[in-house]
């Protein structure tokens, strides 16, 4: 059986999901739907399930609510699982109305069933199946209780079956009713009242404006006011008789409001929290391991050399080992740990609702730049890791504002870059590489504000948009579906660090070990990559101040992905020096022009120029348009040239200076 | 006092008070769309209760949830304080 899992936002629709599928997950591209979509599967692929995005209702607005109304509408979809938060079941049934509409069986899952009573609430579950006429089942997606219940059932097919349901005045249901009999596709009822709200998406066959207007007349409102209006009418009046509310439950989200929102002390605290963030994951977490990791990199790469020279190994093979493989490989691996804490930290702060309280207060200021308070998800995300962060976006229900923060999201730096700050302050900057990093991060701040100005002013004079949003309850992060989350996108970092940087590694450090007569072991100056830098190693020299190949090569490998820049400068660095004496990367003489003012403006512009392929490609997909993607990079280069090297300028003359 | 004088829009209503909407102006007509959505239909009663620390949007309760809206916004939706 193919099933589609709906409901609202932080109905604990995910949560649902990862209990009825456990691992047996994939993402799943269907041709009328051009967005991915998550794909598992129920009992040994017995059935498929396919998770929607969370929304609020079945109109064309965002892009989110189209997404899920073509799935339904296209696809053949043998079952809806409804998912429902019965504390606030007038919104929640809200869509379920619109549901129900479709042509399509149903089941009801009533979530949190297990906190009812602490929340205050109780529900006469029969009487409200009886109503709908649709079965309903209680279920607690993170306690997982009445998951099996809900299985047995679609298993057994043993639930209500789709019947329409007549849920308006009389006069409205005899309108429908006539449009649906001019109706010879599937799902009339549904197209029937988009026909008469006058639906954006839907095709006007027949002129509904001589049915409309008599009914607007008698009701004093437009259309699409007399439908919403007619469902929540329904909904108080089936709401009354099954639901009650002892009373308010537990005051906790109140409370930590007053602090957390407070007039004066909820900046303040929000700075605290991503300072603490970068400071945790960066400075504490970093300075620990990373000199560790890096130092037992080093030494097992000595090791494996001499291993494979007692071996009796040739230098090259023992050197594409140790100086290719291991070296290139291991930078990368270094900063897992690191890794680990930024993503445990941001999925915590996004399961919390702290991340949807920083939306609310910031959207003031965000406004100013044109931009809503909504973007600042996808900024957040996007300091985890650009793709998913890019994707966050389709919650903007502006085109202008969405495709502004598409562009700008790959600003933050993303975990990816988290190496190559990591690396140079904390060379570089050893007492203060804290504080240098949250400089790097405010910075980014400033220049996507910046940035969406002069979009907004130049490139995108669209309409102001609006900030309508949902301030979801408090709750403590499921640890479960954090550590999952943490897991897998640590994972697809050691994938990457096994693949495509094993691979780049290699390629780099054969360009660097060999002249272009291919003889091994010339010196690293003289070798392929040095010559095919050396081009490049002009358009550097702005912001670096010396003609270095090695850089400038490492720098444009960021586009592989952005920690293929620490993995390229090691391969080189190895290369040029002695690694047997245990080497930090920086150390190496080829790096010896550094200065803090060109190892901040090298940070600058890795962190600003344009991010790796696949968050271009992302980038891609969600602008739907080649000339988009492409002005995007280049205005993510170009504004990254400049900053670098004006920062390397006034850097190098205040220093000149003092 | 007649209804008259009593309507007034939703921005101007304050902290901590309730209020019933009468409908919605918006001319446009995806927010107006999303309000409806969201719950904002004629009738509804709503309670004025947080202001964003900056001052904008405000956090209105309405149907057991919280909403934020913007002032711009809330301008659109006219109303009866209660």
């Amino acid at each position: 059986m193919r099933i589609a899992l709906i409901g609202n936002q932080n109905s604990g629709k995910t949560t649902l999901f990862n209990a009825l599928t456990g691992s047996n997950q994939k993402i799943g591209n269907w041709p009328g739907v051009t967005i991915e979509q998550k794909v598992g599967y129920i009992e040994k692929d017995k059935h498929e399930i396919i998770d929607l995005p969370g929304i609020y209702s079945l109109s064309p607005y965002t892009i989110e609510e189209s997404i899920s109304r073509a799935f339904l509408l296209q696809e053949k979809i043998d079952l809806i699982v409804n998912i429902i938060d019965a504390t606030q079941l007038e919104r929640s049934l809200y869509l379920t109305t619109q549901l129900l509409e479709l042509n399509i069986d149903m089941i009801i899952c009533l979530n949190m069933a297990d906190t009812f009573a602490k929340k205050g609430i109780s529900i006469h579950k029969e009487l409200l199946e009886q109503k709908l006429n649709t079965s309903i089942i209680e279920i607690s997606a993170l306690k997982k209780t009445g998951i099996q219940k809900l299985i047995q059932c679609i298993d057994s097919q043993n639930y209500l079956k789709h019947k329409p349901l007549k849920i308006f005045n009389p006069n409205i249901e005899k309108t429908i009713q006539y449009l649906e009999e001019k109706i010879s596709e599937p799902n009339k009822r549904f197209l029937s009242i988009k026909l008469l709200e006058s639906d954006p998406i839907i095709e006007h066959a027949v002129d509904v404006t001589s049915l409309t207007k008599p009914l607007e007349k008698v009701y004093g409102y437009d259309f699409e006011t007399i439908i919403a209006s007619g469902r929540y009418a329904f909904i108080e009046k089936i709401k009354k008789e099954t639901f009650v509310r002892i009373h308010h439950g537990d005051k906790l989200t109140e409370s930590l409001d007053k602090v957390f929102l407070n007039k004066f002390l909820a900046i303040p605290i929000f700075g605290l929290v991503m300072f603490l963030i970068y400071y945790l994951s960066v400075g504490v977490v970093g300075s620990l391991t990373v000199d560790f990791v890096d130092g037992s990199v080093s030494q097992f790469s000595a090791f494996m050399f001499d291993l494979l020279k007692d071996l009796g190994a040739h230098d090259f093979s023992a050197s594409l080992v140790s100086d290719g493989m291991i070296a290139g490989v291991g930078a990368v691996l270094n900063f897992v740990p690191q890794l680990i804490i930024l993503f445990l930290l941001i999925s915590a702060l996004e399961g919390s609702g702290y991340m949807t309280r920083i939306a609310f207060f910031l959207d003031r200021l965000f406004k100013k730049f044109g931009l809503s308070g909504k973007a600042l998800i996808p900024f957040i995300i996007g300091s985890g890791c650009s793709v998913p962060g890019i994707m966050a976006t389709r919650t903007i229900e502006s085109q202008d504002e969405r495709r502004i923060s598409i562009m700008l999201t790959p600003f933050i730096p993303c975990s990816a870059k988290l190496p190559i700050i990591a690396l140079f302050a904390g060379f570089f900057f050893p007492n203060n590489s804290g504080f240098v990093s949250f400089s790097l991060y405010m910075m980014s701040i400033v220049v996507i504000l910046v940035s969406a100005l002069i979009m907004k002013t130049f490139f995108f004079k669209g309409q102001p948009s609006s900030y309508i949003t949902e301030l979801p309850n408090y709750r403590i992060p499921n640890f479960r579906y954090v550590f999952r989350d943490v897991y897998e996108r640590v994972k697809e970092f050691i994938d990457r660090a096994g693949t495509i940087i094993l691979l780049s590694s290699v390629l780099i450090w054969f360009l660097s070990a060999y002249s272009f007569r291919l003889e091994y072991g010339v010196d690293v100056n003289e070798s392929m990559l040095s010559y095919l830098g050396r081009g490049f190693a002009y358009v550097f020299y702005p912001m670096l101040g010396d003609l270095s190949w090695a850089a400038s090569v490492s720098a444009i490998q960021g586009l592989v992905a952005k920690e293929q820049v620490v993995s390229s400068l090691a391969v080189i660095g190895g290369l040029s020096a002695d690694i047997t004496q245990g080497n930090i990367i920086l150390n190496a003489p080829i790096y010896q022009f550094f200065t803090p003012a060109s190892a901040y403006a090298f940070m600058v512009f890795n962190l600003f120029s344009a991010p790796c392929f696949a968050a271009i490609g992302a980038m891609h997909k969600e602008l739907g348009s080649r000339r988009k993607t492409w002005f995007a990079i280049l205005f993510q280069t170009g504004l990254a040239y400049l900053l670098a090297t004006l920062i390397f300028q006034l850097g190098t003359f205040i220093g000149g200076i003092s | 006092m007649n209804e008259k004088t009593m309507l007034t829009t939703l921005d101007k209503v304050k902290l901590n008070q309730s209020a019933k909407v009468v409908r919605l102006l918006s001319t446009k007509n995806e927010i107006k769309r999303r309000l409806l959505d969201m719950g904002l239909t004629p009738g509804v009663v709503v309670h004025i209760k947080k202001i964003a620390p900056l001052g904008d949007p405000i956090d209105i309760s309405i149907r057991d949830y919280d909403l934020c809206i913007r002032k711009d916004d809330l301008k659109q939706i006219e109303v009866i304080v209660l």
